[in-house]
């Protein structure tokens, strides 16, 4: 069973009198454990697919099925509920709360679904120590490096066992060296059976995936499978 | 990654509850995290209940002095006084009480433990070249106990006092300091309006009620008294008596009733020409007034408060625009509106309530020292209903002025919230 289903979906938006057609008519399937790369310039359509996939968004037309689901008829509480259980979001800018520590960030999605302070914390703490930031779950966000505060967000993406997890240019702000070690946190994430969308336009990092959806104009150009050469950790 | 959830199976059953404590957590945590911001915010409430608290509890503190006061003039005491409505006032005629009424009430009705008449002017005194105008009471030897008015010094009226219309004065402290007069002053002679008057005893010092003297009195016998009027003037008198027993006072009154509609040749059909005032009334009286300052003063004050709560609405809003990013943040990750919606709600309520609490504390701590500052003033007293008001009045400005923040916050769409810098 496919995790993800797009049929004929589009997401129209009026501006003034002209129609911007950010998606048209797309079908797209993503099964279970694939590591998907969406590339493409500014404007193809990568964001807009991100957030329709995440929940975030809901398209103008089409149907969308997520692990079987139809999301179509979904109001806001019910989108909610979906993205807390099923989409763990990553993006550029980290977009951690600035006043809360890196624990209490990842605890804050458990919140959400009525779990208890300590089970929070429990949980909080085994994901921090999965992306090797064991010690510095009592630090701001501002206190930590851009790697850290991109692991921690990762860790914060993870801790709910999510379906698919969903990087919007998830190294745009790293360096070289961090990069590294994010997208190889990330092929190990995809080793041990987790779904992975990144949203890119770095071609070294697109070749990571094992999958890679060249998007213009709203529009699937093209889509291929990856050899994926070996990657020196 | 297998999708078992091992977390979520730990739900709990109750989630308002949850739903409140959570909120609680991230409102105080936002509260400390700008907490000299939040303290600003807080300062109109603060101010406000200190205000409302400090003004209830001095005049609450003045309210049960003036209880206890009145309860030592004694609630055995009845007070027969002449009344004149307006009405009668227009057409020139002025009821009055004369010594007849007196004596028929001391004659006729039972169950008086004593009784006297009283009359009270005010005179010129004269001792030496110091010369003051004090408030001069005619009255009789009864009056000792039924105006709580004990000697310190020489003696009181007596009977033959009175009888013998004798020139002499029992005086309180006040005219001893303002007339210069000695130490001991029994046996020297006073001039009060043109009549020298001889000091036998002086009175006990009774203090001050709301900043007039109690001991600035010239008691002299009721006969006396006449005399230092003139003869021409006809004495329009009080009568003045405690009872036996406080059971009997409405039978009392209504005995004293009947003798003195019928002295006064009162037809059926109209209203008495005097009045009963016995000291619960008064008591009262002075009470509802007070209560009605308070409930002014209160709503006054009170003002304040909403102005410290346009002023919670006022940086709520701010600190939603400022917190937009995370809100969408909270979105993504998947808090639902009531999560937001509660979380800025309890922001509210929590800087109310804590505002509240700090502003009953300070008003407390004014009305304390106030009142101590002010000799003779009573001390403070607060009472429950003002610090549930106040905390409730705070509360309540917390939810109805956080709903506002708290709804625009929970309504913010998630992308756009996202990308907000």
């Amino acid at each position: 069973m496919s995790v993800i289903e797009l049929q004929q979906i589009s997401r129209h938006y009026q501006m003034g009198q002209q129609l911007i057609k950010a998606l048209d008519e797309v079908d797209l399937s993503i099964q279970r454990n694939e590591y998907v790369m969406f590339i493409g310039s500014s404007g193809s359509g990568k964001s807009t697919i991100m957030n329709i996939v995440g929940c975030l968004d809901t398209p103008t037309a089409g149907t969308y099925s997520l692990n079987g689901q139809d999301v179509g008829g979904l109001n806001e509480n019910e989108l909610a509920d979906i993205r807390n259980r099923e989409v763990g979001f990553i993006f550029q800018t980290f977009n951690l709360l600035p006043r809360a520590t890196a624990l209490k960030n990842v605890m804050q999605p458990l919140i959400y679904r009525g779990i208890r302070q300590s089970e929070r914390k429990a949980a909080a703490e085994e994901v921090l120590a999965r992306v090797g930031l064991a010690d510095r779950g009592d630090h701001l966000p501002n206190e930590l490096s851009g790697g850290q505060r991109q692991r921690v967000a990762i860790a914060r993406a993870l801790v709910t066992h999510p379906s698919i997890l969903l990087a919007d240019e998830p190294t745009g702000n790293l360096d070289s060296q961090t990069t590294t070690e994010i997208l190889g946190l990330f092929d190990e994430l995809h080793a041990e059976g987790q779904t992975i969308i990144v949203v890119t336009h770095e071609p070294d990092v697109a070749a990571h995936g094992t999958r890679i959806i060249r998007l213009k104009d709203g529009q699937i150009e093209s889509d291929r499978q990856n050899e994926r050469q070996r990657i020196e950790h | 990654m297998s999708t078992e959830r091992k977390v979520s199976a730990a739900r709990l059953n109750a989630p308002l509850w949850f739903a409140l404590t959570e909120g609680s957590r991230a409102a105080f945590g936002s509260i400390r995290a700008h907490a000299f911001r939040s303290f600003l915010t807080a300062l109109g409430i603060i101010i406000g209940v200190a205000a409302v608290i400090a003004m209830v509890s001095i005049i609450q503190g003045l309210s049960a002095l003036i209880d206890q006061e009145l309860s030592g003039l004694g609630s055995n005491s009845v007070i027969v006084t002449p009344r004149n409505t307006f009405e009668a006032q227009l057409q020139g005629r002025t009821s009055r009480l004369t010594e007849d009424d007196y004596e028929l009430i001391r004659v006729r009705v039972d169950g008086i433990e004593s009784i006297t008449p009283v009359m009270q002017t005010s005179g010129r005194a004269t001792y030496q070249s110091q010369s003051s105008n004090f408030p001069i009471l005619g009255t009789n030897h009864s009056y000792q106990t039924v105006g709580q008015a004990f000697v310190e010094q020489g003696r009181f009226l007596s009977i033959s006092d009175n009888e013998t219309r004798r020139p002499i004065a029992v005086v309180g402290v006040d005219i001893i300091e303002d007339l210069l007069l000695p130490e001991d002053p029994i046996g020297e002679y006073i001039q009060v309006n043109n009549e020298w008057l001889k000091i036998v005893g002086v009175l006990e010092e009774k203090g001050s009620i709301l900043g007039n003297s109690l001991d600035n009195m010239i008691v002299v016998p009721f006969g006396t008294m006449a005399r230092l009027n003139g003869n021409r003037y006809r004495p329009n008198i009080q009568i003045q008596m405690s009872v036996v027993n406080i059971a009997d006072i409405p039978r009392i009154t209504n005995s004293i009733r009947r003798l003195l509609r019928t002295s006064h040749n009162l037809g059926d059909d109209e209203e008495d020409d005097f009045n009963f005032q016995t000291a619960d009334q008064l008591q009262e009286a002075i009470g509802s007034i007070l209560n009605t300052v308070t409930i002014v003063m209160g709503g006054i004050v009170s003002i304040s408060l909403l102005v410290g709560g346009i002023g919670i609405m006022n940086i709520m809003l701010v600190s939603v625009t400022e917190r937009t990013r995370e809100i969408g943040i909270c979105k993504a990750i998947g808090a639902k509106r009531h999560h937001i919606l509660l979380q800025f709600l309890l922001e509210a309520l929590v800087l109310c309530l804590i505002g509240g609490a700090i502003g009953l504390a300070i008003g407390y701590g004014i009305a304390a020292i106030a009142t101590a500052l002010i000799p003779g003033f009573p001390g403070a007293y607060t009472p429950m209903w003002a610090i549930g008001l106040a905390l409730g009045f705070s509360g309540a400005i917390g939810v109805i002025f956080g709903i506002l923040p708290a709804a625009k916050a929970s309504r913010l769409d998630p992308i756009s919230s996202l990308r907000y810098e």
